[in-house]
């Protein structure tokens, strides 16, 4: 296997780190492969929550995360690919729509709902909806929104959109809800 | 040389499984060897039909034991099971041995479980885990609560009414502490029961994750994953929630960790490398990757792994053609290779370091990976998930 170059983006400051890194685990021998699809493909996409560097989440707010309004941008959900939790150049239109509102309610909280479509173990979507979720935030963070009103959380594979075994369905799962908290007065 | 390969084929298979279907590749020969050592099971007194039926059972369960009439076997195993347990006896037919003569004092359908666990012990060499004890999760999707019950699936009981997520399910040693995750504070947090008491305690709330406890070998510590500094990376804490250690510093998320027997190691999944892959580190807490060892299974989504008791074997989900399947890593030949093909998430292995637990479509259910023999496991309960058990 050739060595493979990765391209992780801060989209947050719209520069571009190009990494070279060696890919050690060449020999892929034993069960077959799957579908092509093996580690690190030669990614040349945007991976805002790769960083080791990424910022932590936030200390928890003192409100309930099950009272979240999601209705208010619910025309704002973020999806993404499988296995993924890269922000592809189509979702980020909505992801300034989000900035866009925030700016004009800047008393309010936004809570990112992360989820993952129902395939694969319960701990891998979990771990996967938290960097859906992170990712989004850092986005926002690139954005100019402060880090402080941007409180997260994952749900991994077991708050689905929508039930169903359908590519359509697993494709509505893969998403990260964005949750208005409004401040108590 | 391929007729030794062939012969040291034959006699490595009889020595591991007992009853078998050989397949010969390219000449289409199927050669059945039945090497079952064959026990006699006739338990009496005022219990002593359900004893011998769970006793046929456990023994027929081990894949390693013919259970037989009280009339034939190699081994005879008689005894008296009334309210107060059983009293066991095993006597080896060829040679007139008495092989044990004990009394199991477990309560309802444990006694006879403790029975065969020594039945089996004494004539495989491998320890019975007809007594051990399961822990998953069942529900609908947006609610589900944690389980207990025997690994036959009898006497399965809810030990969590929270109506929120609770997943993740992981046994100590001794079988009296179960963590787990649940989102009982509208996150998920890792809590610790008190099997004996009930007594739950919340011992890992960082911002962020808090998921996926497993013990090590000695219960002193539980590994989990929490993504508290920035992604979700693998930590080791104790269970009384103090003194955190952090194991991994990746890009990637590290999930599902593991212990090795010794308690020296931690085997987990991470996507660092863009799928999830295995990864053994130390579990000590050096975070700078000069350790990690990467396992090759072939495959570009592995997760779950879980590490066997006897140390030689990981078994892991994978993602094959759309379709998760079970794998098993040989921790000597660093090779790995599927063992179902119907199906499988989440294994765990039980005490004997031979079967998994594991779950598909909602069900439970009992591999024997020499056999390659599945069966179901009734807990008479639906949407079941990530079983684990006692060892």
């Amino acid at each position: 296997m050739n060595n493979k170059c990765r391209l992780p983006v801060l989209l947050a400051l719209t520069f571009v780190l190009a990494a070279c890194g060696d890919e050690k685990n060449a020999n892929y021998t034993g069960m077959g492969g799957d579908n092509g699809a093996l580690p690190n493909g030669g990614s040349d996409t945007l991976t805002p929550g790769d960083a080791s560097s990424g910022i932590p989440p936030s200390p928890r707010g003192s409100f309930n995360p099950n009272d979240a309004d999601y209705q208010t941008l619910a025309s704002d959900t973020i999806y993404f690919d499988f296995d993924k939790s890269t922000i592809s150049g189509d979702q980020r239109e909505k992801l300034q729509a989000v900035s866009d509102w925030f700016k004009a309610n800047p008393n309010d909280s936004l809570f990112l709902a992360g989820h993952a479509d129902k395939r694969g173990t319960p701990e891998y979507n979990r771990a996967l909806g938290e960097r859906r979720a992170l990712a989004v935030r850092e986005y926002l963070v690139g954005l100019g929104l402060p880090a402080a009103s941007l409180y997260t959380n994952s749900y991994g594979s077991d708050r689905p959109a929508v039930d169903g075994d359908t590519e359509e369905a697993y494709a509505k799962n893969r998403r990260v809800e964005i949750g208005v908290i409004v401040p108590k007065p | 040389m391929k007729l030794f390969s062939i012969c040291l084929r034959v006699v490595t298979l009889i020595c591991f499984a007992g009853l078998l279907q050989l397949q010969l590749h390219g000449q289409g020969v199927t050669v059945e060897v039945s090497t079952l050592p064959r026990v006699g099971v006739s338990i009496s007194g005022p219990l002593g039909g359900g004893a011998t039926e769970i006793v046929s059972n456990d023994l027929k369960r081990t894949g390693m034991i013919s259970p037989v009439g009280s009339g034939s076997g190699d081994y005879l195993a008689t005894g008296d099971a009334s309210e107060a347990g059983v009293s066991g006896r095993l006597v080896n037919r060829k040679t007139g041995e008495n092989v044990f003569n004990q009394t199991f004092s477990g309560k309802g359908r444990l006694a006879a479980h403790q029975f065969a666990d020594a039945i089996t012990q004494a004539v495989t060499g491998l320890p019975g885990f007809a007594s051990s004890k399961l822990a998953f999760v069942a529900g609908s999707v947006r609610t589900q609560e944690l389980y207990l019950a025997d690994i036959d699936g009898y006497n399965a009981r809810a030990i969590t009414h929270d109506g929120t997520i609770s997943a993740s399910p992981a046994l100590n040693h001794d079988g009296t502490q179960l963590a787990y995750t649940s989102y009982k504070s509208g996150y998920p947090d890792v809590y610790l029961i008190q099997l004996g008491s009930g007594t739950r305690t919340r011992i890992a709330f960082f911002p962020g994750i808090n998921t996926g406890p497993s013990f090590s070998p000695d219960g002193s510590r539980i590994a989990l994953t929490l993504s508290k500094d920035g992604n979700p990376e693998i930590y080791t804490m104790s269970p009384d929630g103090g003194s955190l250690t952090r194991t991994t510093r990746t890009r990637g998320a590290e999930t599902s960790p593991s212990w090795s027997p010794t308690g020296d190691r931690l085997v987990y999944s991470s996507d660092d490398r863009g799928s999830p892959q295995l990864f053994v580190s130390s579990s000590s807490g050096t975070t700078d990757g000069s350790d990690w060892d990467h396992l090759v299974t072939g495959n570009s989504y592995c997760t779950k792994p879980d590490w066997s008791p006897d140390g030689k074997s990981i078994a892991f989900t994978t993602r094959l053609g759309g379709q998760f399947q079970i794998g098993v890593y040989d921790v000597a030949s660093r090779t790995a290779h599927l063992i179902t093909s119907s199906g499988g998430e989440d294994p765990a292995w039980t005490r004997d370091s031979r079967h998994l637990v594991y779950s598909n479509n909602g069900r439970l259910h009992l591999l024997d990976t020499v056999s390659r023999q599945s069966l179901p496991i009734d807990t008479s309960v639906s949407g079941c998930g990530e079983p684990t058990v006692t060892r």
